[in-house]
């Protein structure tokens, strides 16, 4: 492996934005529970369940059904998780881990029966490359651009679509006053629950297409432990973003940078053991945690049960 | 809704889930049923296999409690009893064959409650002084641990034999933990989760255990009190990583006779599981790591009877977990079990 080659970085950066774009769908959708002051540790279940969701309907109903599908199952867990820790007053944490399993096993028992069937092996439609040929002559960039996803192209507009909506909108402004000041929103007449559900089910179903991305995205196949703790990646990616659909995007990029370097270097002679390069993601993932910890600006509310006046 | 309410439509859905799951591969839910029981605690040898993956999700458990607690969700089992089982096999092979086995389980004993130690010292570290995230940053470790026993097993501790795993070179006799029944995988490992139990319990009625308690309801108390924040996150991690890598040990030596990819293989991530359906209680947590064994043994069983997913057993205990979060329903998110309500209790018989 030659690391001065040109080409070989045109190839880690082209798989970085690929690999990126499940992080970011499911830390934009974080970014939007978060920010009405809940938390959903069940992401990497959810996601699992999306891409097995996705990778079983794109095999009967193409790409686009599939996507559908997974982004429902996700707002399904979503809700579920809304009626427990909201209605409910069962807590967070606790119920993050039980659905994340939830979700998790049903695609691994679904898995398993498809798989004991002989269908798991059946070639899948992926989401179609969108190639620009203006995009294509950029140099040194071109190559990295085009090849790209329609749905990493999606994910892109969402985010420019969301930062503005989240800053300024009024649905954008009640969210931020929902996760800050639950009980002064709920003295002027806004249903704090319901703003959350609704949080939570979006940011359920944009984890679901997360989970879409990789197997309907670029994989093309489903097998157990593919997800690989993607969910708690982005979790961490929401943190280190500050709780922008901006910077979402850029920790998405941070981890899937390393994680594309590893694919690469499982291919060739690289200077570490290949071992040292899967570790990588994680360990800069949690790096950057540690840097971006101090002075955080978390919503205030965050994580604190919300009981409304009875 | 009262808990018990709640329990009884919590029972409910997992047994609908779970005749539904069976019933779509066309076998009859109620002898799946049966077939999960018999596959658990049917014969001697199976029982017996239930307790040996209970002991290690008990340990894990009994040494979670401190920490959550007071609030801190550690959540690095895994990666803990991943990285004690590689240090306990290292420690071994580092000794002579012919050392006195004494020294040998000693050696092994020891070097696993260090090796978790060690895994759970930088999220400790972190969350006392740096406000890291304990939960994401024990979390994104897991995933380390793995790939650096994955490593070890390639390369400095690879059995020279040609294996279709990766896999350690075989312990010596002497470093075996003996077995506690002869014809079984039950081992004395099994004595070390009673002398756990009665610690924590008489941990949980010392003043320090109360006051541990106040840290995560009243932290200005608990400050007032003389407990300083910082100390206790380490002190309580420190020990759920103790714990968690003396159940490594106990895998490879009590076990599995040689150190593999898969030593883990959920047991820590189901220690949690544990210590939360046990309300954080000994007892609670005897009963909780009988059930989930028993849980996963029979499945194992059942999918080689009738063909079902084992994989069934991780959808039953998420949604266990989800209705013992329902019936216990606490108010605040940093107390793991509530006062009222005992999450355990109704789920693990």
């Amino acid at each position: 492996m030659i690391f001065e080659d040109i080409v070989f970085w045109q190839a880690v950066l082209a798989g970085a934005i690929r690999l990126a774009t499940p992080v970011a769908l499911a830390a934009l959708g974080e970014t939007i529970v978060e920010r009405s002051g809940t938390i959903n540790l069940g992401i990497d279940g959810i996601m699992i369940g999306g891409a097995f969701t996705a990778i079983l309907v794109a095999g009967f109903a193409g790409w686009g059904v599939a996507l559908l599908a997974a982004a429902g199952v996700g707002a399904l867990f979503g809700l579920v998780i809304a009626l427990a820790v909201l209605r409910g007053g069962a807590n967070q944490i606790v119920v993050g881990i039980g659905v994340s399993l939830l979700a998790g096993g049903l695609a691994t028992y679904g898995y398993q029966l498809w798989d004991g069937l002989g269908l798991s092996r059946a070639a899948v439609a992926l989401v179609p490359v969108l190639d620009l040929p203006a995009l294509g002559g950029i140099p040194v960039l071109g190559p990295v651009l085009s090849g790209q996803s329609l749905l990493t192209w999606a994910t892109l507009v969402l985010v420019i679509v969301a930062a503005p909506l989240l800053r300024r909108s009024r649905p954008g402004l009640i969210l931020k006053a929902v996760g800050d000041e639950p009980a002064a929103v709920a003295q002027r007449g806004i249903d704090v629950v319901r703003v959350r559900s609704v949080a939570l089910m979006i940011g359920g179903g944009l984890a679901g297409l997360g989970g879409a991305a990789i197997t309907v995205g670029y994989l093309g196949a489903y097998t157990d432990g593919l997800v690989a703790g993607r969910g708690y990646v982005a979790l961490a990616v929401v943190i280190i973003g500050r709780w922008t659909p901006s910077g979402a995007i850029a920790g998405a990029l941070i981890f899937a940078v390393f994680d594309s370097l590893a694919l690469q270097a499982q291919g060739g002679r690289a200077p570490l053991p290949v071992e040292a390069y899967m570790a990588l993601p994680y360990l800069v993932t949690l790096a950057v945690l540690v840097v971006t910890a101090r002075g955080t600006v978390a919503p205030r509310a965050l994580g604190a049960p919300y009981r409304p006046e009875r | 809704m009262s808990a018990a309410v709640r329990l009884g439509v919590g029972a409910l859905a997992v047994a609908g889930l779970g005749s539904a799951l069976v019933g779509v591969t066309g076998a009859d839910p109620l002898s799946a049923l049966a077939g999960l029981v018999e596959g658990a605690v049917g014969e001697r040898y199976t029982l017996s296999e239930t307790v040996v993956s209970a002991i290690p999700m008990a340990l894990v458990a009994l040494g979670m409690v401190p920490a959550l607690r007071s609030g801190v969700f550690t959540i690095g089992s895994e990666g803990q009893l991943a990285i004690g089982a590689l240090a306990a096999t290292a420690a071994i092979q580092a000794l002579p064959a012919g050392a006195p086995p004494p020294s040998l389980i000693a050696a092994g004993a020891v070097a696993g409650l260090l090796g978790g130690v060690a895994w759970a010292a930088a999220p400790a570290l972190l969350r006392a002084y740096g406000r890291v995230n304990e939960i994401l940053s024990t979390l994104l470790l897991n995933y380390v641990a793995g790939f650096l026993l994955l490593w070890s097993l390639r390369t400095w501790l690879a059995t020279a034999e040609i294996v279709p795993i990766p896999q350690s070179a075989a312990l010596p006799d002497a470093a075996l933990v003996p077995k506690l029944i002869e014809g079984t995988r039950l081992h004395w490992g099994l004595a070390a989760v009673p002398v756990l139990a009665l610690g924590i319990a008489w941990w949980l009625r010392s003043p320090a255990g109360l006051r541990y308690r106040l840290i995560a309801t009243h932290p200005p108390l608990a400050a007032r009190l003389g407990l300083a924040g910082p100390r206790a996150v380490l002190a309580t991690m420190l020990l759920a990583g103790a714990t968690a890598g003396l159940a490594g040990w106990l895998q490879v030596a009590g076990v599995a006779g040689t150190l593999y990819p898969g030593v883990a293989g959920g047991l820590g991530f189901t220690g949690i599981l544990v210590a939360l359906l046990g309300a954080l209680r000994p007892a609670g947590i005897l009963a909780a790591a009988f059930f989930l064994a028993a849980l996963r043994t029979g499945a194992d069983g059942l999918q080689a009877g009738t063909g079902i997913p084992s994989a069934i057993a991780i959808v039953i205990q998420g949604l266990v977990l989800l209705v013992a979060a329902l019936a216990a329903a606490t108010p605040s998110l940093r107390s793991a079990a509530g006062a009222r309500g005992r999450p355990g209790e109704g789920t693990a018989r």
